[in-house]
Formats: C-alpha cells, sequence, structure tokens
C-alpha cells in the first residue's frame, strides 16, 4: 500500500471510530442522520476522488477503494453512500456544475439503477420510479427501461410502508418524474459500473471484513462447555480460512498496480466471499447474532442485498469469459 | 415402498395451504414483520378452524410445512402456542395435564418452554437457574434466554438444577423441569425486539427472583430433567425440520414463479440460474425424505437421535441455502418482494432447537458409537 493509501486508511480509522463506531446501528434503524452526512462531507469524503481542479480532492484509486473499504467495514450503508455519489452521480453529472456543487454541499439526489441490473422486470412506465436509493430528493439520478442514463426532475415521497432489506441507512423513496433529460446512453452506465469495480469489491470486502472482526472478537469471549468458541475446530479452523481468504483477496485489493480485468476478477470473487463470510460470522454469534443490537445481522443483509443493488454476475461474467477465452463466451 | 402421502394426509395438506393462502396475506405479514407483532387472532382461527391437529403428529409436520410455506413467520406464530407440550403429555401428572395441558389444547392458554440461558446456547446442561426445595415449594432464581412467546405464554415449561451433580463431569444430572407461571411472584420478562428475522414470533427472556414453584409443578422425577429435554428436541427437531422445508419450498413457488414471469417477458434467463433453481428444487426434496425417514421412526415410537439431527441440520441449512441463492436468481425482485423476508426468516433455522454445529456433534457421535441408522 502506498503512502497515500496508508495514510487514507488510518484517517478513515480514526474517522470510524469518532463518528461511526457507536452510530453504527443507529444509522441502521434511522438512517444516516444530518450529523453524520455533514462529518463525512467535511471530511472530504464526497467527491475525493474528482480531480481537484473540479473541487475534489484528486485521490488515487487505490486510496479510495481503502476509503471504501474502511467505511464498509463499520457501516455499509455510509460506505455505499459515498460510493453512490463518488462512483456514479458525479461522474454522470460531468456536464452539470451546479448540481456537482451542491453535491459537494451536502445535496444529495436520489439513486435508481433498477434496470439495468440482473433479476429486473423492467417497470411498464418511467414516471414512477420505486424503491429510490436516498432518502427525500428534487431530482434523481435514473436508469430508465430503455436502459439510458436520465436526470429526472420530480417529488420524492419516503417509502415508509417497506423496510429494505439491505443499505438500510440509506433509506428508500418513491420518486414522481415531471421532467426528464438524457445525460447519457446504456454503454455510459455499463461503463461506470464496470470501471468501479475495485470499489464495489472494496465495499463487498469491507463488509466481509467487519463481519469477521466481530465474529473473532465473540468467539474468544463467548464460552460454550467451558471452553472459549475459538478452541473448537469448527470455529477456529472455519474462521482462520475465511481470514486467510479475505487477506489474499486485501493483498489484490490494495497493491500499488493492479490490471482492470483482475479488478473484476476480484469483485467476483468478493462478492460471493461477503456473503459466505458474513453467513458464519452470524452463525457463530448464535442466538444473539439474530438480534440487530449485536451489530452483525446488518452485515449478512447487507452483503446480500449489495449483490442485488450494484453486482450484475451476468454482464461480469460474460465480460470476463469472452476476455479470458479471447473470443465471445457465455452467450448461446 | 410408497413415497405417496396417504389421502388424509393430502386432504389435510390442501385445507392447510387454503387456510394460509387466505389469512396470512401479504399486507398481514409484513405489518407483523415491521411491527414485530404477535398474531394472535390468526392463533384463534387456525384452532378454530381445525387447523391444528396436536394429536396427530403427521398432520402437526405437515401442517407447519404449508403454513411456513406461505409465511415463515405466520405459519410458525401460529404453531408455536403449543411450544413444550410433549414434556407435559409425556411426563405430566394428571393434575399438570389438566390444568395446565388441557388449556393449551383448548385454546385458553399458551404456553412455552424455558431451557437455553443468557450464558448457555448450545450446553444445556451448563446451566445456572437453580430451584431449591422449601417445604412443599421450590424457591427459583435464575433467567432465560431467546425464550419462545416470552412475554405472552402464560407458562412455561422449565429446566432448572435442583441438585449438584454427583460427578462435575456429568453436569446433566441433577436437572428437573417443572412448569412456572407468568402470575407467580417473582416472574418477570422481557421482549427481545431488532430480530433479523420471525419477528412476527415473540421472543423474550425470563427473569426468576425468589419465585416460589409448588412442589406439584415438578413434571416427572426430579433430577431427569435433562433426559426429558432432549427426548423433546428429538421432536421438536423435526418440527424444525418441517419448518425449514416450508421456507424452501415456499422460496422455490416464488423463484419458479419469477424464472416463468421473466421468461414469457422476453428477459434473458439464462442456464445458470435455472441450474440453482433445479440445486434448490432436489435439496427440497432430499429434505422433505430425510425429515419423512425421521418422523417415521418417531412416530412409531423408535425415536432415532441420528436421522432426526440429520433431518433437522440439512432441512435448516436447505432453508438457507435456497433463500440466498434465491437472492441471487432474483436480484432486484427478491429484495422488493416478500422473498426479502423469506431470507431473514430463514436464518434462525440453523440456530434454535440445536445449532447446525449441535447437530453434527450428535451425528459423529452416534455414529462413532456404531448405532444404526436403518
Amino acid at each position: 500500500m502506498n503512502e497515500q493509501a496508508a495514510l487514507m486508511r488510518d484517517s478513515v480509522k480514526e474517522f470510524a471510530k469518532q463518528y461511526l463506531v457507536d452510530k453504527a446501528t443507529t444509522i441502521e434503524r434511522e438512517g444516516i442522520g444530518k450529523d453524520t452526512l455533514a462529518a463525512i462531507l467535511n471530511q472530504g469524503f464526497i467527491g475525493s476522488n474528482l480531480p481537484e481542479s473540479k473541487g475534489g480532492a484528486g485521490l488515487d484509486k487505490l486510496s479510495h477503494s481503502v476509503l471504501i473499504f474502511e467505511l464498509a467495514r463499520v457501516s455499509p450503508s455510509v460506505a455505499m453512500h459515498v460510493l453512490l455519489q463518488n462512483d456514479l452521480v458525479l461522474p454522470l453529472l460531468e456536464s452539470k456544475p451546479e448540481l456537482i456543487k451542491g453535491i459537494l454541499s451536502g445535496e444529495f439526489p436520489g439513486v435508481y439503477i433498477n434496470p439495468m441490473m440482473d433479476g429486473f422486470i423492467k417497470p411498464e412506465n418511467d414516471h414512477l420510479l420505486k424503491g429510490v436509493i436516498g432518502s427525500s430528493s428534487k431530482y434523481a439520478i435514473a436508469i430508465h427501461s430503455d436502459g439510458k442514463v436520465y436526470l429526472d426532475y420530480g417529488k420524492s415521497e419516503i417509502d415508509n410502508d417497506s423496510k429494505p432489506l439491505g443499505m438500510r441507512g440509506l433509506g428508500t423513496c418513491n420518486f414522481n418524474v415531471e421532467k426528464s433529460e438524457v445525460l447519457g446512453e446504456k454503454d455510459l452506465a455499463d461503463h461506470l459500473l464496470l470501471v468501479s469495480s475495485l470499489d464495489i469489491a472494496s465495499i463487498f470486502l469491507g463488509i466481509s471484513q467487519g463481519a469477521l472482526d466481530l465474529a473473532m472478537e465473540y468467539t474468544k469471549v463467548r464460552k460454550t462447555f467451558e471452553h472459549p468458541l475459538k478452541d473448537y475446530e469448527p470455529v477456529s479452523f472455519r474462521l482462520s480460512e475465511l481470514m486467510s481468504e479475505l487477506e489474499i483477496m486485501k493483498s489484490a485489493l490494495f497493491s500499488d498496480s493492479i490490471e482492470e480485468i483482475m479488478m473484476l476478477m476480484l469483485k467476483n470473487q468478493a462478492a460471493s466471499f461477503s456473503r459466505k463470510v458474513t453467513r458464519y460470522a452470524l452463525q457463530f454469534h448464535g442466538g444473539y447474532g439474530y438480534l440487530e443490537d449485536f451489530g452483525v445481522e446488518k452485515f449478512y443483509r447487507d452483503s446480500v442485498a449489495l449483490n442485488a443493488m450494484i453486482y450484475r454476475p451476468t454482464v461480469d461474467k460474460r465480460f470476463l469469459a469472452t476476455k479470458l477465452y479471447s473470443d465471445k463466451s457465455g452467450f448461446l | 415402498m410408497n413415497f405417496e402421502l396417504d389421502e388424509e394426509l393430502i386432504n389435510y395438506k390442501e385445507k392447510v395451504r387454503a387456510f394460509a393462502l387466505k389469512e396470512f396475506t401479504e399486507e398481514v405479514a409484513r405489518t407483523h414483520d415491521i411491527e414485530e407483532k404477535y398474531p394472535n387472532e390468526l392463533r384463534m382461527k387456525a384452532l378454530h378452524e381445525g387447523i391444528i391437529d396436536f394429536m396427530n403428529p403427521w398432520k402437526t409436520m405437515i401442517g407447519i410445512e404449508e403454513m411456513c410455506r406461505v409465511d415463515p413467520g405466520l405459519g410458525i406464530s401460529a404453531t408455536v402456542p403449543y411450544f413444550g407440550a410433549e414434556v407435559l403429555m409425556l411426563h405430566g401428572s394428571d393434575y399438570l395435564r389438566e390444568n395446565y395441558l388441557a388449556k393449551v389444547i383448548s385454546g385458553e392458554k399458551m404456553m412455552g418452554l424455558g431451557v437455553t440461558e443468557p450464558g448457555g446456547g448450545s450446553d444445556v446442561a451448563g446451566l445456572k437457574t437453580v430451584a431449591t426445595k422449601n417445604g412443599n415449594e421450590y424457591v427459583v432464581n435464575g433467567s432465560k434466554m431467546f425464550i419462545t412467546n416470552g412475554t405472552i405464554a402464560d407458562f412455561f415449561v422449565t429446566l432448572v438444577r435442583t441438585s449438584k451433580p454427583d460427578d462435575p463431569a456429568k453436569r446433566h444430572r441433577g436437572l428437573s423441569v417443572m412448569v412456572v407461571e407468568r402470575a407467580f411472584e417473582g416472574f418477570s420478562s422481557n421482549k427481545l425486539t431488532g430480530k433479523l428475522g420471525v419477528r412476527a414470533t415473540n421472543t423474550g427472556e425470563l427473569i426468576f427472583t425468589n419465585m416460589k414453584v409448588p412442589e406439584k409443578n415438578l413434571i416427572g422425577d426430579e433430577g431427569k430433567g435433562f433426559y426429558y429435554i432432549m427426548e423433546f428436541f428429538n421432536i421438536s427437531r423435526i418440527f424444525v425440520a418441517a419448518q425449514s422445508i416450508g421456507i424452501a419450498q415456499g422460496v422455490l413457488d416464488r423463484t419458479t414463479d419469477f424464472l416463468k414471469k421473466l421468461e414469457a417477458s422476453g428477459e434473458y434467463v439464462g442456464e445458470e440460474r435455472k441450474f440453482k433453481l433445479a440445486e434448490i428444487a432436489t435439496r427440497v426434496e432430499a429434505s422433505r425424505l430425510l425429515m419423512y425417514k425421521a418422523a417415521s421412526f418417531l412416530f412409531n415410537y423408535k425415536p432415532n437421535p441420528t436421522i432426526t439431527s440429520m433431518a433437522k441440520g440439512y432441512a435448516s441449512e436447505t432453508a438457507s441455502f435456497a433463500a440466498e441463492t434465491a437472492m441471487e436468481i432474483t436480484g432486484q425482485t427478491g429484495i422488493s418482494t416478500d422473498l426479502e423476508r423469506f431470507f431473514r426468516d430463514s436464518k434462525i433455522m440453523e440456530i434454535w432447537e440445536g445449532t447446525s454445529e449441535v447437530e453434527k456433534i450428535v451425528i459423529s457421535r452416534m455414529i462413532l458409537k456404531g448405532e444404526k441408522n436403518e
């Protein structure tokens, strides 16, 4: 890890300790509060990967991954908030400096990327966007059913009738579209999700690390049959295996140079790994793991929800297979 | 060998499914899940419409599966007011059966089972709740954790220590089971909220402070409590297998519907997703056959703990596997429909009534002891 990335890691850890650790459960229950949003903004996390000429901090790719990883380790919702703004919203609004300025001062749009994700049956109309990420906003960045990226203006209504599976801190709303303008063709959103592979891998691996941190701590202190859980092979061997897998993936994630194809490979591996590791972490907490106060169940929910929200296995695996065969593959 | 259910059970299964589809609407399921509220009205309806036939274990098992297939939280809630009743049925005195069990079966009262403790979990014999004999009553001090129906049941079949074990290595000795009423002085309870799933079910912590329990509330013989509870787990684990298979089958129903609609709308389905669906379906069938085998041993009075643990362990892992795989297959649709509730509900199956790890301990121990499974 280079010096800038190491510095970023230390500073995000300190930030998380000060602003997130004690609030992580509250964020899940009540959403990312104004204080936390303000602290994220003051710390310069939003727009941190934008060039300095555009009001950002000009962070390199590695340092940005470190930022996402360390935030996800404590609060995946906060990490997702930063990732959505930095990797999707700000690049999509490149031609709208006044909106970028607003985001950098805390006016966050809703984000609606459903129609391009796997497993989404396209909506009949694009005037009412259901399940927009974000609690309220005057405008939304949305992929419509034609696959194009739009900037939609309208009114949002907070969705109080449902409780999302994951990333509960972000909140969701229904957005009534009054006016739309095209921001880009389908390829643009595809491209952005692809080039964000490293950050998406970071959030999956941050979730995995957070769940493993809790599982390691718990199995040290929790006793059964008069021995700590860590003394039992099925617990300590499994956690050691998972930790080994995680460390190997982290060494790729945090290397100073990583090829584009490796980013995609890492994202694929990290997505399924996070589901596995969070399931074990919950299991080793027993009944306590099932309660939100213990903080581990959110990682389990978030890993599964994130897979649906921002990861496209079919598209990514076809891309990967085609690269590896040097020929169109995975298409019949 | 016949793998078909008989006509009576087929008819009963259809009746339960019709009841669940009518009563467990999405609105009812969602509201009770969000508000973490026990559906008492469904308990009474199920009872009055003859949906629960507690005296017939085959029907109980099949009924649990069918209800959980429609909604796990509501299905478990409707079938759990009798939780622990088998201990009373098998070992309770006439007084206990008349004064407690009969009232649960008539719907007048609800019951629960108090075994798990805050520091205990899988280590049942390590419990700390103590009952000291004083004249013709016991004075009980201690607490119980993760107790189903904890803040709504009228009484609990509760495991306590009545004497120190004669050998420190034999901690399962000196344990007894007694009926503890909510109305007893010194009894208090707290509701546990913020559960990942099965949020329509009620879960609580019980606290006993110098609680006086009449001697006549002792179930069976003093000192045999551990054996009674292990015997009960042999029964209840089959019912947890039924809950798990209901969840997995419910997931399979919804995933199949999703893929059919996707295909009909001209969207890409792909072989990868179809293979995953096939894997879920295969595991559901295998789990159900294993459960039937365990049930046929038990319900013919030849309990086989190895097969029971295999059935519970495999079915519970199948529920989690099915729910997680379905979320992969259905993506965005899965997280915005009732499939996400099935996903949250599934995980507890691998934890309650013996974790997957405990089931593996039982299975390996019995196999190494040379127990036969046929």
